[in-house]
């Protein structure tokens, strides 16, 4: 039993709930005041995105959905819209490996960019389907290329993170 | 391999399946959401507070870098506008003290006689797509949801979420918030109607006698004799001439006071003003004009008292046919600079929760 606790312990979804813990804590706060073009920039979408470019769609999805649903808790939107958005950035994010077979850093920071972006587009339009209309406007695609280039900036950052929370295990 | 991958799949199903059931739940109001995000929120709390402490210096340093000649000119006109608001606000503040005796004494609801619970603002909304304020005050202080909420300046929002020690504001400015409010179109510029039959000007001479009391003054001081120097004239007969004004009547453009006009507010996000809608295409106050104050109409199923200020008509908007003009909203309250809000103790009956 108590093997089975450690070894939940020292998974990657525990690293992941963990480190995302951190993350979203920067997204309250640092985040939340520094809004570049009046823009905030969306660290929790980045690490989504990540998860997908680096895992994978399957691993990504699962990490997105997961990153959501914390996300989703500290938003005001229904519970559980964040965590489909965020599952469906990492899907789309998890697309790039297919396209690309011998990736660099900097084509993987792009499609984070992109993925970032597709995200963002993805917010509004999940909450016009669950009748929270009025956030479709044309203000969206500045937002989401405000987001989808500062998270191009700061993937280099965040994938060595995401690769290491999500290693199958720390040892090897 | 592909066990692995069945697993993942039957994984993405299951939490993709209960995002969909928390959705569907929390549109219901279901309470089991709200205990869930308290739940969560015990947890990150502490991770949050830590992380505030920690990356303050980095978010001073950018608003250091970013706000500066902004801060500076802002304040330069700030303090002008205090020089200039001083003397108003001493005279706003006995029309406000005599406009709800007024109210008090005909039985009408005022602010006045509402209890309030002040609160400071600790976050905003970490999303660009919605638009609330976190405020340090709860259900412990009495806050409840639907409550109005507004700052020195004018009205802010309504409590939408509570917990125990914090709640969450939905700003006016959001899509999802509606509220009645009444336009109160000041009358035209009073126009003096000249009186014919006293239209001439004559001028009266006037004398007037003045007399100085002249007290002798005494000195002490050998070989002065107070008073030599001035004139020893102890009256001054002065004439002024005084021009008789004309008399003169002041009527106010439409015979009446301020008249008002109810529409309903809708918030349309950060990057658009609010606007009012419904209004009758026939107003009885003729054209609404920029500037003219908008204010909570209040009544029963409203979901703020009456006479809370909005804000000002920025730019109306005319429509072809029966519908009524729309009308652009300058708000008063500066919703990108909340710190302290008053969250007013008035729990509209629209937002009540049946037992």
């Amino acid at each position: 039993m108590s093997a089975r606790i450690l070894r939940f312990l020292a998974s990657r979804w525990t690293r992941l709930v963990l480190v995302a813990s951190v993350l979203l804590g920067l997204q309250t706060t640092l985040l939340n005041d520094m809004r570049p073009f009046g823009v905030m920039a969306q660290v929790m979408v980045l690490f989504a995105a990540c998860a997908g470019v680096v895992y994978g769609a399957e691993i990504g999805t699962i990490a997105g959905l997961v990153i959501g649903l914390m996300y989703d808790c500290v938003l005001t939107t229904p519970l559980g819209l964040a965590s489909l958005v965020l599952g469906a950035t990492a899907l789309v994010a998890g697309l790039f490996p297919y396209f690309v077979r011998e990736s660099s850093w900097w084509n993987k920071a792009l499609a984070v960019g992109v993925a970032s972006a597709v995200g963002e587009i993805l917010f509004p339009i999940s909450q016009a389907m669950v009748g929270l209309g009025g956030w479709v406007q044309w203000h969206v695609l500045v937002v989401a290329l405000v987001v989808g280039v500062i998270n191009t900036l700061l993937a280099p950052l965040l994938l060595p993170v995401t690769r290491w929370t999500l290693k199958e295990t720390l040892v090897g | 391999m592909s066990v692995i991958s069945a697993k993942r799949k039957r994984a993405i199903a299951l939490l993709s399946l209960t995002s969909i059931i928390l959705i569907t739940l929390d549109l219901q109001g279901s309470a089991s959401t709200s205990v869930l995000r308290g739940t969560f929120g015990v947890f990150f709390r502490p991770i949050e507070g830590v992380t505030r402490v920690i990356t303050r210096p980095i978010g001073n340093a950018w608003h250091g870098i970013t706000h500066y000649n902004a801060v500076t000119k802002e304040n330069d006109l700030l303090r002008e506008k205090i020089a200039q608001q001083e003397g108003a606000a001493v005279a706003a503040a006995a029309s406000v003290r005599l406009s709800q005796e007024l109210l008090a004494l005909n039985g009408l609801p005022t602010l006045a006689g509402i209890n309030s619970v002040s609160a400071q603002v600790i976050g905003d909304s970490p999303s660009n797509y919605s638009q609330s304020v976190e405020i340090n005050q709860g259900s412990d202080s009495g806050i409840k949801v639907g409550m109005p909420v507004m700052n020195a300046a004018g009205l802010v929002g309504k409590i939408t979420k509570v917990f125990a020690r914090r709640s969450i504001v939905m700003l006016i400015t959001d899509p999802e918030y509606a509220l009645s409010v009444k336009v109160i179109n000041n009358p035209e510029a009073a126009s003096p109607i000249n009186d014919p039959e006293a239209s001439a000007t004559t001028t009266t001479s006037t004398t007037t006698t003045t007399t100085i009391p002249t007290t002798q003054p005494v000195s002490n001081i050998p070989g002065f004799t107070p008073g030599t120097t001035t004139l020893p004239l102890t009256t001054v007969d002065v004439s002024i001439n005084v021009p008789q004004l004309t008399p003169t009547l002041t009527i106010p453009a439409n015979g009446n006071l301020p008249i008002r006009e109810t529409g309903i507010l809708e918030g349309r996000g950060p990057s658009r003003v609010p606007i009012v809608r419904f209004i009758d295409s026939a107003q009885r106050f003729g054209t609404i004009l920029p500037g003219a104050p908008i204010v909570t109409s209040g009544g029963s199923l409203s979901l703020a008292p009456p006479d809370i200020v909005v804000g000002t008509v920025s730019k109306v908007n005319d429509r072809i046919g029966t519908s009524g003009p729309i009308l652009e909203i300058n708000l008063v309250a500066d919703l990108a600079n909340l710190s302290f809000v008053r969250i007013l103790l008035y729990q509209p009956i629209t937002e009540q929760v049946k037992p």
